[in-house]
């Protein structure tokens, strides 16, 4: 079998050369495959291109058809126009079971920057969609990938690989603000600062069902790009009590070097609220909220980063404890795929053997019959029965040997040798 | 099915027990394996207990929820026992078991010690009022028995909201086999148990009073100042007083639902299950200041 990948992930290449290498649309991916297909005609093609990796996967009949490590550089080279040296020593490759297992484990989430993380097999089923589409697949490849995305789902339910969430906004949403609330669609959601992990945040209550966001930050210019994106209304910094008063779930991410809300501050804003559940987010570092106001108020639940951290370590843990099982499964399943795709080739040469010998004895048998008109059914069956056994025991070596060799690879060389030893004529399959 | 015949309080006390046990292997895992082993434990203790309530039934020729006090608190345990099986089928990982269980076994163990006799007001038979009197001491023991049915189903929700805040609190990640409902609607659910089941109450407690005072010229006399009327009567107010306020309060702090709940819960199941005992005749004591 020669299937083989060329990639660079996040583990081989730094992000700036993974974006330079990256396919950022359908349209410039088509036009890579309509490259890579005239550069390569004998081969099949999928590309894999992500924030974490750029894969290209090739399969074809003939090992000496394969594009080498150096022609892949080249051609992305080329396309993107970035100097091969600048990223060569960072592409990587795998040949035959390596180049299966590499995509197994790809599509696993095994070899993701976040362990576990949902999102890769997605992307690995759009890639082989898209190569479809682009005309750029055949038998090895559709084999192959739609093994992957098999895996992929055996390894999900057979394991907790992606089990537990892993980032602090998910944990803080996922875990937390939903064993507090029932519905999200009702409370109303105040943002203070601006920062990454509001956004993410707010991503994550979005999808829970929020509607009514507030954002409050010292630079307005901010506050508004952030409620714009995300459909919030932008709210003075001095009116930040009100607010604190009125919202259900309190996001905090300011740049303050000490707390901006202390336990007398917060109380006045309690005698405003009333006793109602509120769930504070204190993403800020430093604190933007008095730890202490997590025990002063009963129905007041605020969580810093080092509170969800521990969460978030705790099931990478168990994640990581994970993954022999799935490297298990991965190892089964490779073997599998490659005990397919080398019974696919050598099946035939073996079908043809068998059928070719069994004439021959047909041929025979008959001929002897026709001579030795005397014989009783019952010797007629023992001379068949006979005849067949040492054609049975004439066959098994070298089919033996072509399923031994299988087990290493699609075996080229004894397929062509056996085809012309016992005159089996041109290829077959 | 004849075995069915022979069950007893042991036979059902015993595979709730069992279940009860197998509900803390759900903290260390929680797979299909053991939830279906608690499972066939619990259904094959409501099976023997429904055939134990049925038997009864046929023998004193009384429906269960009015033979006697014993076949009441029964008839109460099985209802308990409906919930909890209902609820596990639908929801694996909610640990219902581990407090409702208790519950049921309490219950169960209580009823081994309350009077199996047939309650005497029932069993009286001058013919003309004998259907008047079991309709309405039907209904009575039927709303009561409702009415304390979701006492104690606030009670199981309120330590679950307890157990949940705490964790909150905490800031202690999700168990895998502890798996509670989110506060605001174990706060819902906890608020709607008792605003249903203080009316209910109530019309039991006013069902009874009125049977009493039917009962008063046809039958045996029913004493207005028992000390299990009387307690029963503080046990009302108090239910009342939780209820009123629940209604009354625009936004009542959950938490403090929650200990009240649990409270007057305690207080209700301690008077309810202590009265029952003692007034089955354990303490002789007792029977004499009662008559």
């Amino acid at each position: 079998m020669n299937v083989q990948v060329v990639y660079c992930n996040h583990q081989s290449a730094k992000l700036d050369v993974r974006e330079r290498l990256a396919f950022s649309s359908p349209d410039q991916l088509a036009r890579a495959y309509q490259e890579l297909r005239s550069t390569f005609p004998q081969s099949e093609l999928v590309v894999v291109s992500t924030c974490n990796r750029v894969e290209v996967y090739t399969a074809q009949e003939s090992p000496q058809d394969a594009p080498t490590h150096r022609q892949i550089a080249e051609f992305f080279s080329q396309f993107h126009h970035v100097p091969v040296d600048d990223f060569v020593d960072d592409l990587l490759q795998a040949h035959g079971p390596e180049a299966v297992r590499h995509l197994f484990r790809v599509a696993s989430s095994l070899d993701s920057m976040v362990l576990g993380e949902p999102q890769i097999v997605s992307q690995v089923k759009d890639a082989y969609r898209l190569a479809q589409e682009n005309e750029a697949c055949g038998w090895l490849t559709n084999t192959l990938f739609q093994g992957a995305i098999r895996v992929s789902a055996r390894v999900r339910s057979e394991t907790k690989l992606a089990e537990g969430r892993v980032s602090i906004a998910s944990v803080a949403v996922g875990d937390f603000a939903r064993s507090i609330f029932d519905r999200f669609d009702d409370k109303r959601v105040l943002i203070i600062g601006a920062g990454e992990m509001a956004e993410e945040t707010i991503r994550y209550l979005k999808e829970e069902g929020v509607s009514e966001i507030v954002v409050s930050n010292r630079s307005v210019e901010r506050a508004q790009r952030l409620a714009l994106e995300w459909g919030g209304v932008v709210k003075p910094f001095d009116q930040l009590d009100q607010w604190l008063a009125e919202a259900d779930v309190i996001v905090s991410t300011t740049g303050a070097d000490r707390p901006i809300v202390d336990v007398a501050r917060f109380a006045k804003v309690r005698r405003a609220s009333g006793t109602k559940p509120v769930f504070i987010l204190d993403l800020g570092a430093p604190r933007d909220f008095d730890p202490a106001i997590n025990t002063a108020f009963d129905n007041v639940f605020l969580y810093d980063i080092d509170d969800l951290e521990a969460t978030c370590e705790q099931n990478r843990k168990a994640r990581v404890k994970e993954i022999d099982r799935a490297n298990l499964i991965i190892e089964e399943e490779t073997n599998r795929f490659l005990h397919d795709v080398y019974h696919r080739a050598t099946g035939p040469v073996i079908k043809r053997l068998r059928e070719e010998w069994h004439d021959i004895r047909q041929q025979e048998v008959s001929r002897l019959f026709a001579k030795l008109s005397n014989l009783t059914d019952k010797d007629r069956q023992e001379i068949e029965k006979s005849i067949e056994r040492i054609i049975n025991k004439l066959l098994h070596p070298p089919l033996e040997a072509l399923r031994d060799e299988a087990q290493q690879g699609t075996p080229h060389g004894l397929i062509d040798a056996m085809r012309r030893l016992f005159g089996l004529g041109e290829k077959s399959n | 099915m004849s075995f069915l015949t022979h069950v007893n309080l042991f036979c059902f006390f015993a595979s709730f027990a069992v279940a009860f046990g197998l509900e803390w292997t759900r903290l260390v895992k929680l797979n299909t394996l053991n939830r279906a082993i608690i499972l066939v434990f619990g259904c094959a203790g409501f099976v023997a207990q429904t055939a134990y309530l049925l038997n009864r039934s046929g023998q004193t020729n009384l429906p269960p929820l009015l033979s006697s006090n014993h076949d009441w608190l029964l008839v109460l345990a099985w209802l308990c026992i409906l919930i909890y099986l209902f609820v596990s089928c639908i929801d694996r990982n909610l640990p219902i078991g581990l407090f409702i269980l208790p519950v049921v076994l309490v219950l169960i163990a209580s009823a081994w010690f309350v009077s199996a006799a047939p309650n005497p007001r029932v069993a009286f038979d001058p013919s003309e009022v004998k259907n008047v009197v079991r309709n309405w001491a039907m209904l009575h023991a039927t709303l009561l028995v409702f009415g304390n049915g979701g006492m104690l189903v606030a009670f199981v929700l309120s330590m679950m909201y307890l157990v949940q805040h705490r964790r909150l609190k905490h800031k202690q990640p999700g168990h895998e086999g502890l798996a509670f409902p989110n506060l605001e609607r174990l706060a819902r659910w906890n608020r709607w148990s008792v605003i249903i089941s203080v009316p209910l109450l109530t019309l039991g407690m006013a069902t009874g009073v009125g049977l009493a005072l039917y009962t008063r010229d046809n039958g045996p006399t029913l004493n207005l100042s028992d000390p299990v009327i009387l307690v029963d009567g503080v046990v009302w107010l108090l239910m009342v007083g939780l209820f009123a306020w629940l209604v009354k309060t625009e936004r009542p702090p959950a938490r403090q639902i929650a200990w009240l709940t649990l409270w007057s819960c305690a207080f209700v199941i301690v008077t309810m299950i202590g009265l029952q005992v003692l007034a089955g005749g354990v303490h002789p004591a007792f029977e004499s200041w009662r008559s």
